[in-house]
């Protein structure tokens, strides 16, 4: 319940020291920026962006994590509601180069699941690439 | 509990509101009429003379006078009541009185008029007949007796109460009056609209038929009182402001003077009764001036104060019965949460256990699960695990998922087969949530640990038996640190198994270490390691120095105080389980690692990275990885058994549950 508070909770300075940027690659990419701290009462922003782009039929994901400083168990599952939500040829990449959120992510086992790259431009290449490829076969390591 | 409860109490509460209710109505027609009954003090008055009229008997000297006491007490008795005489039900005892008091006056002074009057009467009330004629005779009896004991008995008198009365005493009216007494209550709970409809009636049948036998008495005593009350109210110079009484008064005031002496007898039997109250004098004069739509105004107030006041009083009652509940709600809150996290004992075998829950935010159970208990083979369970989502709406999964795992624990599945089993069997159930959780089981004569985690942290070992205290100055912080890294554990996370509820399959890790001396084995849910230390995660490396800090005293509990003292924000629950294993010198090892491996697992390349982060050199890998994928030709999945404790990793490939022949390599052999 407390995870899926309402954004309009969220404290004003976490307010203003994050924030989520949609750029519309093309008719079926979203690179979503995020900055600052993704935690309890930023996740939903997150949350409900990635979703929006899936409504909108965009459904190849590319999240940038490069300017996150913070991560924690529940934007992780933010992302996990976001994979399962990916429909057929749906992806999602993630660029992430800070070990504390790749530990997170190994922690929980979804470094697996997730294709995480170590920058932005082998997540877009990995995306941009036939659709067809396995997800999670490029590592970032 | 609740419901019981409610089930109790709910027959009452309509049988109190209808009460209530009526209360409310009568008070409400109480207030209404005090202010017209306060404007015709007459008929309080005439009542009240026409009641105490046997008091007055104290003359009579003969036998009769018992009686004619025990009458007088039971009518005084029945004067009590303020509004006993305008109510029909007086008004018929007041009738039989009547009869008896009725002949008496007549007898004195309209003889003929009398007998009239009383077969009027009579024939009105037949089952009375009888014994109004035998009252008139007795009554004539007692009326002489009477006619000889008044102080005053000129014939003005006959129209006080003081003459009526000395026949109301005569035995012949015992049995009425008797009545009256019982009668008196009713009549008093009665509503008292009945007050202002019969008593003007009943004053002005008294002025018109004076002599009209047992209803005479009545109507004598009405017009009685009303002399009185319009003596004194002209001598409270009140009577030009009297209209509703300055008739009347008018009418009766030949009899006033003469009436003054059987009142002052009166008065000395019923202390009170006679002139009115200053209060009532002054109501009666504020009452008088007040104009008509003033006097609905004020009682329409009163109305809506009483109304009010009862409406108060029910929310006050429903506030106390809403308390009760909450009480009864919270006990119940309290019972589900210790069914959720047990408080295990003390000690289960040689291992000291203890466990602590510290929710974020908000009453109660979050997420956040735990249970420690023992198994059948002297064996010792763990389960820690989060359910994504807090609050109600993460108990049932939690209690499910819970006493799922703890389920195939008791049925003797190692910890990865119970994860793998429960993630297979809540998949479905879990809906939009997902849960971590690390499963273990501790065996304390072999003193190995065996835990599964799914999305969850690994447990922190460490050993307390080189205590940092005892070392005396531990020096810089980092040199502390890495001290306490030397005393514990170092786990593998490469190749975690996923969560259980993510659509993944899960349960494909678990850990086998050995715990040969003193240590404390901790886990803990992600709100204690991702609690924050100003921009960073208070981590799983503070952890582990807490928990050496605290040595192999601490407990559960003592660890998360000593977490919260360390961070400044806790964003999520944190729960911990602690085990404190006795025993000499030695620092946990793993013994070995077990890794479920699929083709994609394979080709990501994430199982050689778990490979090589379990020390296997990277030629043995690739020898390994090149086994594994020629047994995944012919199979979905298949486990990597990888042997660490003495000497070079050894490995082995199976078959889950079954053996799989790969022996075409001597550091690779056939397990199982």
């Amino acid at each position: 319940m407390l995870r899926h508070a309402d954004k309009t909770d969220a404290p004003v300075a976490t307010a203003v020291e994050f924030g989520v940027i949609c750029h519309q690659l093309d008719d079926r990419t979203s690179l979503i920026s995020v900055e600052g701290e993704l935690d309890l009462s930023s996740a939903p922003e997150l949350k409900w962006t990635l979703l929006d782009s899936l409504d909108a039929g965009r459904d190849q994901l590319v999240l940038d994590l490069s300017l996150s400083t913070f991560m924690d168990s529940t934007a992780l599952g933010v992302l996990i509601g976001v994979n399962r939500s990916l429909g057929d040829g749906g992806r999602m990449a993630i660029a992430c180069a800070r070990n504390d959120v790749l530990h997170i992510f190994e922690l929980s086992g979804m470094d697996g699941v997730f294709a995480i790259f170590a920058t932005l431009g082998e997540a877009l290449a990995y995306i941009q690439r036939d659709p067809a490829a396995p997800r999670g076969a490029a590592k970032a390591r | 509990m609740v419901s019981h409860g409610s089930e109790q109490r709910s027959p009452a509460r309509p049988l109190s509101r209808a009460a209530l209710i009526v209360l409310a109505a009568c008070c409400i027609a109480l207030f209404a009429l005090i202010p017209v009954a306060i404007a015709r003090p007459a008929h309080h008055g005439k009542g009240k003379h026409a009641i105490f009229g046997p008091a007055q008997i104290t003359t009579n000297p003969e036998a009769e006078q018992a009686p004619a006491e025990q009458e007088a007490a039971a009518a005084e008795e029945a004067s009590e009541a303020p509004e006993q005489v305008q109510t029909p039900e007086q008004q018929e005892v007041a009738t039989q009185q009547g009869g008896a008091v009725g002949e008496q006056t007549a007898r004195t002074r309209h003889k003929g008029t009398r007998e009239s009057g009383h077969h009027k009467e009579g024939a009105k009330e037949p089952g009375h007949h009888k014994e109004g004629a035998g009252e008139t005779e007795r009554s004539r009896e007692s009326g002489k007796h009477g006619e000889q004991g008044q102080p005053v008995p000129t014939s003005p008198t006959t129209d006080d109460p003081a003459a009526t009365s000395t026949a109301m005493a005569a035995p012949p009216a015992q049995p009425t009056a008797s009545i009256a007494s019982t009668v008196a209550p009713v009549v008093a709970a009665a509503p008292s609209t009945t007050t202002a409809a019969v008593a003007p009636s009943v004053a002005d049948t008294s002025i018109q038929g004076r002599s009209s036998g047992r209803a005479h008495a009545l109507r004598s005593a009405s017009a009685a009182a009303r002399r009185r009350a319009a003596r004194a109210v002209p001598a409270e110079h009140a009577l030009a402001t009297v209209p509703a009484t300055q008739l009347r008064a008018g009418l009766t005031s030949r009899s006033s003077k003469s009436s003054s002496g059987a009142r002052r007898q009166s008065s000395r039997k019923a202390a009170g009764d006679g002139r009115p109250s200053p209060i009532t004098t002054t109501i009666t004069r504020i009452v008088a001036v007040v104009p008509t739509p003033v006097r609905v105004l004020i009682v329409a107030l009163l109305a809506l104060a009483l109304a009010l006041a009862v409406r108060s009083r029910m929310a006050a009652l429903r506030t106390g019965r809403l308390e009760r509940q909450r009480g009864q709600l919270l006990e119940d809150v309290g019972l589900l949460q210790a069914a959720l996290l047990p408080v295990p004992p003390d000690r289960l075998g040689p291992v000291g256990t203890s466990v602590a829950y510290r929710p974020a935010a908000g009453p109660g159970a979050g997420g956040d699960f735990y249970d420690v208990f023992a198994l059948e083979d002297g064996q010792l369970a763990v389960i820690v695990g989060d359910v994504s989502g807090h609050g109600r709406h993460a108990l049932p999964h939690t209690a499910l998922v819970r006493f799922t795992l703890r389920a195939y624990l008791e049925a003797g599945l190692s910890p990865r087969d119970a994860v793998q089993k429960a993630g297979t069997v809540l998949e479905r159930q879990l809906g939009d949530q997902f849960v971590t959780v690390v499963a273990a089981i501790y065996n304390p004569r072999e003193r190995v640990l065996v835990y599964a985690c799914a999305g969850h942290p690994p447990p922190v070992v460490l050993a307390t038996h080189g205590d940092s205290r005892s070392r005396g100055n531990s020096g810089s912080d980092g040199d502390h640190g890495s001290r306490v890294d030397s005393r514990s554990l170092q786990p593998v996370t490469v190749c975690s198994a996923p969560p259980i509820g993510c659509g993944l399959r899960t349960g494909t890790r678990q850990s086998v270490v050995s715990v040969p001396g003193r240590s404390q084995v901790c886990f803990y849910t992600d709100g204690v390691t991702e609690a924050r230390v100003g921009d960073e995660l208070f981590g799983a490396e503070r952890l582990l120095v807490t928990l050496a800090e605290l040595g192999g005293q601490a407990t559960a509990s003592s660890m998360l105080e000593s977490v919260v003292v360390q961070t400044d924000s806790r964003a999520d629950d944190m729960a911990a389980c602690l085990l404190q294993v006795q025993g000499g010198d030695g620092t946990p090892t793993a013994l070995a690692e077990e890794l479920e491996l699929d083709r994609r697992q394979l080709e990501s390349g994430r199982a050689e990275r778990f490979l090589l982060a379990c020390g296997v050199s990277q030629a043995q890998s690739a020898e390994m990885l090149g086994a594994a994928r020629a047994a995944l030709a012919r199979a979905e999945t298949v486990v990597l058994e990888l042997h660490l404790a003495d000497g070079p990793p050894r490995m082995a490939l199976r078959r889950d549950h079954l053996s799989y022949l790969h022996a075409q390599h001597e550091n690779v052999e056939v397990y199982r």
